[in-house]
């Protein structure tokens, strides 16, 4: 969000041809139209020698782009990174719809699905020959920057595993199993971890995890089959369903009263949760062993991750794409290998916490802390990083996926009847779909 | 001659004024000129997109591919969308919880500032002071005060013997706190506007009220309030503008979902969510339309409520009445 690096600052300004009055229309929108056909460059930059990246704030390592910007390994060009603040959707989303201001080079977020129904306007990176590191990178990452007609637009960056994180103090304390063995062991099923929770709810009074989204997400985010097929036929529909899986354990969940009833948004309160004991536990991403030392320093040492039941997820990770416009594709892809191998991500997880999607990068990277004990969590996270199944994310989720996650906060907050949301959801999802043109 | 009979005179109707206009244009130039900059900002930073969010109403778009004609689909779909309702509920109910006590505080410490009290510069910066505070950190402030578990309100609450709110979790706590956000954010805005109103009260009638022995409650009801007429008038429309375009505070202490059941999503917020969050740009900027629509019936009914007692209007009718006899 704030601005405290510009790799810009690093060389003397690139000439630019009458930049306030262009941006300036282009900010609003009107350069499209007055301008359309004129032969603008749609391109950030016009100097042929530069090629513009957009990321975000800790998206990147500053180090590392720093490097970029002085030359691209194997290229004589250089880097000309640009950090956009909020709104990176929509600002990448607008400079394409209005074909001026194009990066060259664009980082995306876990969301890229959101582009898919426009993926004509990212190169395929296969033809590119990204192909040829394939083998470095965890496979399922890799096929999530798979498109539905099966190009290639979106390489993999970082990625996010996802655990069970739990006290072992408490756990030990009443004598439930502690060592994450014991506890992964203890919770092979869904089922099995809700009674865990019970029991420990009942023994020392602490919830299991602070809202029961974290379980719904937890399940489907750790399944092949998500809310829809390739060909967005909807799966959430059928009555055995991973989403009606996911939202009758979450349900399960509330039932027996193990969920804390905070939910996410309410930061404030969910840690203090962690960091008074009230919840004992918490279904996160590798991100979150950072989030968790932030926001409960009190309890250092006395966390520890299990494996969560079944297998592990991803949740989180984002993408670098080339939009059409790169003005040299070969020299963006040099770059994307480059800024991505297993020694830069290494570098990147060093720099920004970024966790990565290249198994080889571990060789190099060990955890310093104590506040998961003599636990690992990079050894943990890359561990369960191979036990991510591949799944596909359809551009149509972000519509609906909001109502499963709203009526499931009903039910836990406000004591809905499960059957009643339930059948909400799927009048509301079929609502939002038919506006969008999909019948189901 | 069929043809030049007709032409003439408009040759000599136009040829006297097409000098001057010329004249004119080159004498106003400068000052047209002085001025453009708010037109040509304007233009393109209001007109058009507001221009343009009429045609995204009509449209089916998602910010990026192609622009599909809907006509009133969104419209319609707006009707019937329980979600946008709920918004709507949501909205007026915060709004009728902020500005009835927000503006009657304001009132109360603006009558209190204007007396000969000491610190009053103290006081006004002081009451000000909310009103530029960061909104993030605001949020965080209130979070802590309102939670549920940790809060101190319902850490009160229970020392006192009393049952604690879900602030945060319920759906009266949820409008409860951002009510209080509103408030706690625009009272002493509101304070420093009324506090000029009264500084132009000429003070001969409150020294005519003190010699006819009125106390202080009979002179604020008796003077202050009808001589502020205008003022309440500009605060009360300004404070229902503010609070249907509700949204830093929700969206701060909540995020983007509103909360549990929705409880505190507000028209805007909604807006925002359609548009920016699941880019639905053509079904955003319908609400928005909507939105507008409900403003502008909203002021009117304002207007009428606070200034319809005004004395021309029954003078108007009597007269009226008198006229028909």
């Amino acid at each position: 969000m704030s601005m405290e690096f510009s790799p810009r600052s690093a060389r003397p300004d690139p000439p630019r041809a009458r930049p306030t009055r262009r941006s300036l229309m282009a900010s609003t929108g009107v350069l499209p139209l007055l301008l359309a056909g004129c032969g603008a460059d749609p391109r950030v930059s016009e100097d042929p020698q530069e090629l513009a990246m957009w990321y975000w704030n800790r998206g990147a390592s500053p180090q590392l782009i720093e490097q970029l910007a002085e030359q691209i390994p194997g290229t004589d060009k250089h880097l000309l990174a640009d950090m956009i603040g909020t709104t990176f959707d929509t600002k990448l989303r607008t400079s394409l719809a209005g074909n001026a201001y194009i990066p060259d080079i664009t980082y995306i977020n876990s969301n890229n699905a959101l582009y898919f129904t426009n993926e004509d306007l990212f190169l395929d990176l296969s033809e590119l020959g990204a192909d040829s590191v394939k083998e470095d990178y965890y496979e399922w990452k890799w096929n999530l920057g798979m498109t539905p007609k099966g190009r290639f637009c979106f390489f993999p960056v970082d990625i996010g595993p996802t655990g069970f994180f739990y006290r072992q103090d408490l756990f030990e304390e009443v004598g439930l199993p502690s060592s994450p063995e014991d506890v992964a062991a203890a919770t092979s099923t869904w089922e099995d971890w809700i009674a865990l929770g019970a029991e420990l709810k009942s023994a020392t009074g602490s919830f299991f995890v602070n809202d029961a989204q974290s379980i719904y997400l937890a399940v489907l985010d750790s399944s092949p089959e998500r809310y829809f097929d390739k060909n967005d036929a909807p799966l959430y529909l059928q009555p055995n369903s991973t989403v009606r899986h996911a939202w009758n354990l979450a349900v399960a969940a509330i039932e027996a009263g193990i969920t804390a009833r905070i939910p996410q948004e309410l930061e404030t309160d969910r840690n203090a949760a962690w960091s008074s004991g009230l919840t004992a536990g918490n279904l996160g991403a590798a991100w979150s062993t950072q989030i968790l030392e932030e926001s409960a320093p009190g309890t250092a040492g006395k966390w520890r991750i299990a494996s969560q039941p079944v297998r592990a997820g991803n949740n989180g990770g984002a993408f670098i794409a080339l939009p059409y416009t790169c003005k040299d594709p070969e020299a963006a892809m040099r770059l994307i290998t480059w800024i991505t191998s297993p020694e830069n991500q290494a570098v990147a997880y060093e720099d920004v916490q970024l966790f990565p999607s290249t198994p080889e990068s571990f060789e190099q990277l060990t955890y310093e802390g104590d506040f998961y004990g003599d636990q690992d969590p990079l050894e943990f996270f890359s561990t369960a990083a191979k036990t991510v199944p591949t799944s596909f994310i359809s551009a149509l989720e972000t519509s609906i996926s909001g109502a499963f996650s709203r009526e499931l906060l009903n039910v836990e907050t406000g004591g809905k009847d499960p059957e009643l949301a339930w059948s909400h959801t799927l009048a509301q999802a079929e609502k939002v779909l038919a506006k969008r043109g999909v019948e189901v | 001659m069929s043809t030049d009979t007709p032409a003439r005179p408009d040759t000599r109707a136009t040829s006297v004024p097409r000098a001057k206009p010329h004249r004119r244009l080159r004498a106003t130039f400068p000052i047209y000129l002085a001025i453009s900059p708010f037109y040509v900002l304007f233009a393109i930073f209001g007109l058009f997109p507001i221009v343009f969010s009429i045609v995204l109403s009509f449209t089916d778009w998602d910010g990026m591919g192609e622009m599909s004609f809907v006509g009133l689909a969104q419209y319609q779909y707006l009707l019937t969308d329980t979600r946008f309702w709920n918004a709507v509920g949501n909205t007026f109910i915060i709004w009728f919880l902020s500005t009835i006590p927000m503006l009657f505080l304001a009132m109360v410490i603006a009558f209190l500032l204007h007396q000969n009290i000491r610190f009053t510069g103290f006081y006004r910066v002081a009451f000000f002071l909310p009103n530029v505070t960061s909104m993030v950190a605001m949020a965080i402030v209130f979070g802590s005060v309102f939670s549920d578990t940790f809060g101190l309100i319902n850490s009160a609450l229970t020392a006192l013997g009393l049952d604690t709110v879900p602030w945060l979790s319920s759906s009266w706590g949820i409008k409860i706190t951002i009510a209080v956000m509103v408030i706690w954010r625009f009272t002493g805005y509101n304070a420093i506007i009324y506090l000029a109103g009264l500084q132009s009260i000429p003070t001969d009638l409150y020294d005519a009220a003190k010699v006819d022995g009125a106390n202080m409650v009979q002179v604020f009801f008796r003077i202050t309030v009808p001589m502020l007429r205008p003022i309440i008038l500009f605060t009360v429309i300004m404070s229902t503008i503010g609070g249907l375009s509700l949204f830093t505070e929700p969206q701060v202490l909540l995020g983007d979902s509103g909360g549990a059941g929705e409880a505190g999503m507000t028209i805007v917020l909604y807006q925002y969510n359609q548009a920016f969050t699941e880019f639905d740009f053509g079904y955003g900027s319908a609400i928005a339309w909507a939105l507008f629509l409900i403003a502008a019936i909203f002021s009117i009914i304002n207007w009428r409520l606070v200034s319809g007692r005004s004395e021309r209007t029954p003078r108007r009718r009597t007269a009226a009445k008198e006229a028909r006899r």
